[in-house]
């Protein structure tokens, strides 16, 4: 039956309208000028913290309206599933709030869109309240600029399970501090459990490959270089984890909570964690929190990891002076010690680490555990390069999986996971 | 004669008033993001980032992508695996629980439960259930058989996804058959045990075609689900899709490709145009067969 002209017609608007979509978004933003009076209503979101943290930040708010009369900060908390999806659904929509709490990789797309507001422009001045290499950990390779105040930094040990360690006649107050003493520990644990107990839970990330000492992107930030012979040594010797089962079986599926749950039902002898898991190991897993070790992370490199968290300023906000007062208001020292002193997070701002808080002892295992992290800290590295997105981070998970499972050669492996991921990064 | 002008101008205006919500939301919530996802599907749109109009790139893409034919694999196994369970198993609790018995209600509710049950709830149950140190596991290790890679394992994964699929589904579809059995006529029952049918006999030759209908509709509405599945793969693989992604369904593949702030928008619209095109043709194919079978 031949098509009418108007039902040709409204498949053809149909099919056209939606591309309309596709044009450039409007720049009916604000302005980089953060001098005007501080005032306007503004929206501030965070990442996870109303549940915890309720009357801190209605506190920090209040202060701050108190301090610019004229203004009202609205407080939007977006659960950690999703945040990202949530972030590019507001960006996409046209409704990103005015202060958004992001990290380094979430920060670096909204940049390229034109959505974060450049703050060496905006807010130079506030620059040399903050360590440096946090200030820096918001630019982006390929751009000028910074696009987020640093807020709290955090770094942990490893916990290890010593009752564990004692089983397979390791000695429970010597854990390894170099690759060498993990990796023997790890082959023998598997081999006096019978392959019952591993001793590692994930899969190496990137995080992993930085902390051996493997170059992670080359100098122009144009390519990355994972796959040099560093990084093949260690996707080798994690293998030889797999195979021997020291490494747990299901840590190709494994995510850091599943990876969590393992090591307090004692079925992974070492984990990952910070002194904020001290307080659930005492209350979920009493058994293990009486047997709980201590270690410093493990690096060739000689810095530790620490992850990163930054307040970035919508470029398209109406009231870019009240944003970006607020935004450095909430990351400033003073409310940054205070919400350090809630929770087991640590400054970004210069001279904050050597408050005694974060110096001196008090026999606790918190507190030591705090000034061991707040120690590393100091010349701490963020490893995860903020240009690697979700998709290079599955890419780089599955070509490590076919490595451990055999059905690659980790040099294989490795050099399909960095093709993969240039190509993503020339897709931009 | 302005009166009957007014009717007959009120009952071409009425219909489109009465129906109009229905297209409103149909339109914004169907149509519209259907012919957007089309259009998307031509360009190199990212979730942030305009496209520009590419032309057949992302179909060809898709073509050299592993992971492609890896979702693709993976739908159309499960299609395989879970579509004749889902046809024949719940006409026999169908045919369990039809009669009316004291305590039978029971029964109905309990193989309905799952049914109405969160899937995420019902998934994590199966991850526990399931996981190398979980009850399946410690009971198999009681009795000598070992653990099992229930969930490490790229095609016991699959399998397992399957089971949940199947015992999620099976409440569902024996309520639909038991509407259709409830419809077969009792005298046809009673001829054929005149005539010296035994039960199988009457299942086979009474009861299966009376409801042959209804099977083609389960089958039908089964395997469009079964094509489309993502939470149970999701929850019980994880957001990786297994070891290596290996357990990835199409579905898993359009949300991991076209979500977050790097999402590559136009080719997870290419690959939903896929999904939406291979649905489609196997709705038709189960619609031909038949009526082949009818004729």
């Amino acid at each position: 039956m031949p098509m009418s002209r108007r039902a040709l017609a409204a498949v053809a608007v149909a099919l056209v309208l939606p591309l309309s979509a596709c044009g450039s978004g409007g720049d009916d933003g604000g302005t980089t000028d953060a001098s005007g009076k501080v005032e306007g209503d503004i929206t501030f979101q965070t990442w996870n913290l109303r549940a915890n943290f309720k009357p801190y930040f209605e506190g920090v708010i209040a202060d701050f309206e108190h301090k610019y009369p004229g203004t009202h900060v609205k407080w939007v908390d977006q659960p950690a599933e999703g945040y990202a999806d949530k972030l590019s659904a507001d960006a996409a929509g046209g409704t990103l709030p005015d202060v958004v709490n992001v990290s380094p990789d979430l920060v670096a797309p909204l940049a390229k869109a034109g959505l974060a507001l450049d703050l060496d422009k905006a807010a130079a001045t506030y620059r040399s309240e903050y360590l440096e290499g946090a200030w820096a950990g918001h630019r982006i390779p390929g751009m000028s600029g910074t696009y987020a105040f640093p807020w709290y930094l955090n770094t942990g040990p490893l916990f290890y399970n010593k009752a564990l360690f004692e089983k397979a006649g390791l000695a429970p107050d010597q854990p390894p501090r170099t690759y060498d003493e993990l990796f023997f520990d790890a082959l023998r644990m598997a081999q006096k459990s019978d392959g019952k107990v591993a001793t590692l839970a994930n899969v190496p990330t990137i995080e992993d490959f930085g902390r051996y000492g493997v170059p992670l992107m080359n100098e122009q930030g144009t390519g990355f270089t994972f796959n040099d012979a560093k990084g093949v040594e260690l996707l080798t010797r994690y293998k030889q984890l797999y195979d021997a089962k020291a490494l747990d079986p299901q840590a190709l599926t494994a995510t850091g909570e599943s990876a969590g749950k393992k090591f307090l039902t004692g079925a992974v002898a070492m984990n990952p964690g910070s002194a904020l898991d001290l307080g659930n190991f005492k209350k979920n897993a009493p058994g293990l929190y009486r047997n709980i070790g201590i270690t410093d992370q493990i690096t060739s490199s000689g810095h530790v990891n620490m992850y990163v968290m930054g307040v970035m300023v919508n470029s398209r906000t109406r009231h870019t002076p009240a944003a970006v007062a607020f935004a450095h208001f909430v990351t400033d020292a003073r409310n940054q010690m205070a919400f350090a002193k809630k929770v087991a997070i640590f400054p970004s701002t210069a001279g904050s680490l050597d408050d005694p808080y974060f110096t001196e002892e008090d026999g606790t295992d918190e507190t030591r555990v705090r000034i061991a992290a707040a120690k590393s800290l100091k010349s701490a590295v963020n490893y995860t390069p903020v240009l690697f997105s979700e998709q290079m981070k599955t890419a780089l998970r599955n070509e490590v999986a076919k490595a451990l499972q055999g059905k690659e050669s980790p040099r294989e492996a490795l050099d399909n996971a960095v093709e993969a991921a240039d190509r993503l990064l020339q897709q931009g | 004669m302005a009166a009957p002008l007014r009717v007959k101008r009120q009952l071409l205006v009425s219909p489109w008033l009465f129906a109009a919500p229905g297209l409103l939301i149909t339109g914004a919530f169907v149509l519209y993001p259907f012919a957007s996802t089309l259009a998307n599907s031509f360009t190199d749109r990212r979730t942030l980032l305009p496209g520009h109009f590419v032309g057949l790139a992302n179909f060809r893409e898709l073509l050299h992508d592993d992971m492609f034919w890896t979702g693709l694999r993976n739908s159309f196994l499960y299609i395989l695996g879970v579509v004749p369970a889902l046809v024949v198993l719940p006409l026999l609790l169908a045919l369990l629980v039809r009669k009316n018995i004291p305590g039978i209600t029971f029964f109905r509710s309990a193989f309905y439960t799952p049914v109405v049950a969160s899937i995420v709830v019902v998934g994590l149950i199966w991850v526990w259930l399931l996981d190398e140190r979980g009850l399946v596991n410690s009971l198999l290790e009681s009795v000598g058989i070992g653990r099992i890679g229930f969930l490490s394992d790229q095609w016991l994964l699959l399998l397992s996804a399957m089971a949940v699929t199947v015992w999620k589904g099976l409440g569902y579809y024996m309520i639909i058959y038991l509407a259709a059995l409830a419809n077969v006529p009792r005298e046809l029952h009673e001829a054929a045990a005149v005539d010296g049918a035994g039960p199988v006999r009457r299942f086979l030759s009474v009861t299966v075609p009376a409801v042959r209908s209804t099977m083609v509709l389960v089958a039908a509405l089964s395997s469009v689900a079964a094509f489309k599945v993502f939470s149970e793969v999701y929850l019980m693989a994880g957001p990786n899709g297994g070891p290596a992604g290996e357990d990835t369904t199409l579905v898993m593949l359009v949300q991991r490709t076209g979500t977050g702030l790097t999402g590559r928008v136009g080719y997870a619209s290419a690959l939903s145009v896929v999904v939406f095109v291979v649905t489609v043709a196997l709705m038709l194919l189960v619609l031909r067969a038949d009526r082949r079978e009818e004729r």
